[in-house]
């Protein structure tokens, strides 16, 4: 991609995006074998977490990394309006990386198997950096079946030049 | 036992993982959310992860994350002596196949009961061992090219050694962070 072009869809994007809300409401189920699996990826082996079915486990707090992602399934399907023509968020997905990530439990209460997510996202600031990297925050909001808060969460996500 | 009075600013928690494979990054894909994404290619095929710009395949942002709250995880023994209130990272500089994962948080500050830590995590990637400046082994790293004239410059490459001859490896904070916790005695 040219380099004119790539700063015509950095600018496009910085004025598009901030404040958006990602569009739909992604659900997410709890599954046992899931929770304790993803558990299992960290060497965790405690029966709180990868305990038997019955026993009535709950997620280990690295689990939110599981339903946090779910959202950029719905942020890949947002069509935008360029010039007259379609195009989605994200070109390249080859050239999309985390940046940052914050997870926020205060108030929160745990995930149990069987829990039901409901996740919401906005868009917040959006920038590129001197070599046009853009980068741009992304607030989810993850309750469970009961509306109880499970996490909020805030990453940023960047897309390489020629991804965007 | 972990209680508010037993807490000092300075004081060091630890965790390392050395098992970080492509069975584990891919097995890591599918069961982080990714699946509907189809993953992303950078993480389990290197021809992919080449196209990108990043010479061979690298582990997950949010799963190096991981092993930063896990180590929170276990400092509160499961929520036995406190919470988690927050955790969060930059996504510095991508995690390797092979790489010696070492998480570090050092306590920065004490209010009431909640405990404010600095969060440093370092990949160690293994590059090759030396006899008298001739080279004897070569890890991925070395074959791969992964090592870059920016990592002799920015003083990340280190020497140690060993029976085997002159280890020589690139130690980098590929995640800063913080986090805090409240106990509950």
């Amino acid at each position: 991609m040219r380099p004119e072009e790539i700063k015509k869809n950095a600018d496009f994007l910085i004025k598009t995006l901030p404040g958006m809300e990602i569009p739909g409401i992604v659900k997410f189920r709890c599954k046992y074998k899931h929770m304790v699996e993803f558990a299992k990826c960290f060497g965790i082996n405690d029966p709180l977490y990868v305990g038997p079915k019955e026993n009535g486990i709950i997620a280990c707090p690295a689990f939110a990394n599981a339903f946090s992602a779910k959202l950029y399934v719905n942020m890949a399907q947002i069509i935008l309006h360029q010039d007259g023509k379609q195009r989605g968020l994200v070109m390249d997905f080859k050239k999309l990386l985390h940046a940052a990530n914050e997870y926020n439990w205060e108030d929160c209460v745990k995930i149990k198997a069987g829990d039901i997510l409901t996740i919401k996202g906005q868009i917040g600031k959006v920038w590129v950096n001197k070599e046009m990297r853009l980068f741009g925050e992304i607030f989810q909001t993850i309750r469970n079946q009961t509306g109880d808060l499970v996490c909020k969460v805030k990453s940023v996500a960047t897309i390489a030049p020629g991804g965007y | 036992m972990v209680k508010i009075k037993d807490i000092i600013v300075g004081q060091v928690i630890r965790n390392e993982f050395d098992q970080i494979t492509r069975e584990l990054v891919k097995k890591y894909s599918k069961l982080g959310g990714f699946a509907k994404l189809a993953s992303n290619p950078i993480h389990d095929n290197d021809d992919e992860a080449k196209k990108a710009g990043h010479k061979g395949v690298i582990a997950h942002g949010l799963f190096s994350f991981g092993f930063i709250t896990k180590l929170f995880d276990d400092f509160i023994e499961k929520e036995k002596y406190g919470k988690l209130i927050k955790i969060g990272v930059e996504m510095r500089h991508p995690v390797r196949c092979g790489d010696l994962l070492v998480t570090e948080a050092i306590v920065n500050k004490i209010k009431g009961k909640r405990v404010y830590f600095d969060v440093i995590q370092k990949s160690i990637t293994k590059i090759r061992i030396e006899i008298n400046g001739k080279v004897i082994k070569q890890f991925e790293a070395g074959e791969r090219g992964y090592i870059s004239e920016k990592d002799y410059a920015r003083g990340y490459i280190k020497r140690k050694e060993t029976d085997e001859g002159s280890l020589y490896f690139r130690e980098r904070i590929n995640s800063p962070g913080y986090a805090v916790v409240e106990l509950f005695d």
